[in-house]
């Protein structure tokens, strides 16, 4: 099955849209609770960076929050503001340096659903050690998923093209 | 037309095997160690994706598997697949259909993320407990490596124009 170019347009915008809208959710609903000997922590995306930057670890708190809170939103206002101006003959160049750039480094948002699965792995020591995903673990996992498909579907030639 | 040199698809080729051959290896040798006052746990690749699956998480649990696990192995046989067919000038059965597989699966292959994930994951565990690397991890991280190399030798113009030459159409 193959979407003709208009499809490929609608169904671009309509992700991005509803990877916008789903983006405050995502950022403000807790992902995983991690509970260690008793102390239960309920933890939202922003809140394991903080974690990791009060524990001296800024470098890796830098990487996480670039990845997991920066890049989503970065990538999907690029793709609003590349399909804003779709059809549109102004600034197309630059367009398609910020479309193969958001292709180029926007799988790197999945980090934060990776680290759950790793921290759910080991993190099963009943009592002593759990990690337990969280339902806003979800809702971001769309909002990236919303970004990650949004920019398969549109192609870079359709800036060229302006159908 | 394009000129192809007479070496161009060895490496991807090679690379994709070393990568198929590490990606078993790590997927059935453990990555990580968590222990917590004396009592301890193994982490497989798969053991996140199940214990998501058993708490209720479907979609993220496949998520992780296609993402972790079954993108980069159907990303490396077809390169495989691929850099043989194209290295021998030979038409195996199915080639179109690899070639439309390795483009569509291509940017799904997020085994590097996985790598990251995991260094992210031990340096927050070091806070909770006691976490020793696994010999597994260097196979993710060699896998990782591999994949991103495999990538890299790609040309995908040259592999267009010598399907083109084996009788094969390729439209993105």
């Amino acid at each position: 099955m193959s979407l003709s170019d208009r499809s490929r347009v609608n169904l671009s915008r309509a992700l991005v849209v509803t990877g916008l809208v789903l983006y405050i959710p995502s950022n403000v609903m807790p992902v995983m609770t991690m509970s260690i000997i008793g102390k239960v922590d309920p933890l939202t995306v922003l809140g394991g960076v903080r974690e990791l930057y009060d524990s001296g670890l800024a470098l890796i708190a830098g990487v996480v929050f670039l990845a997991s809170f920066i890049l989503p939103l970065a990538k999907l206002l690029a793709l609003a503001w590349v399909l804003f101006l779709h059809g549109s003959p102004k600034l197309r160049r630059e367009r398609c340096k910020v479309f193969k750039i958001v292709h180029a480094i926007g799988s790197w948002s999945m980090i934060d659903i990776f680290l759950l699965a790793v921290l759910a792995a080991v993190g099963q020591l009943g009592a002593l050690a759990s990690v337990t995903a969280e339902p806003g673990c979800l809702v971001f996992a769309v909002v990236l998923l919303c970004s990650l498909i949004a920019a398969e579907i549109y192609k870079p030639r359709l800036i060229w093209e302006g159908v | 037309m394009l000129h192809i040199p007479e070496r161009s698809f060895q490496p991807p080729f090679a690379l994709s095997l070393t990568g198929l051959f590490l990606l078993i290896l790590a997927n059935f040798i453990p990555i990580l160690n968590f222990e917590v006052v004396g009592k301890s746990q193994a982490d497989f690749m798969i053991t996140g994706v199940i214990e998501l699956w058993r708490q209720g998480y479907f979609f993220i649990s496949l998520l992780v598997l296609f993402c972790a696990i079954i993108a980069p192995a159907v990303f490396l046989f077809c390169a495989f697949y691929l850099g043989f067919a194209l290295a021998l000038r030979m038409r195996p059965p199915g080639l179109a259909l690899v070639s439309r597989v390795a483009l569509a699966v291509r940017p799904w292959n997020l085994i590097p993320v996985y790598s990251i994930a995991t260094v992210v994951a031990v340096v927050k565990l070091r806070m909770l407990g006691e976490v020793t690397w696994q010999p597994g991890a260097r196979f993710v991280l060699a896998v990782a490596v591999m994949s991103v190399l495999c990538e890299q030798f790609s040309n995908r113009q040259i592999a267009y124009e010598r399907l083109k030459e084996l009788g094969v159409n390729i439209v993105e």
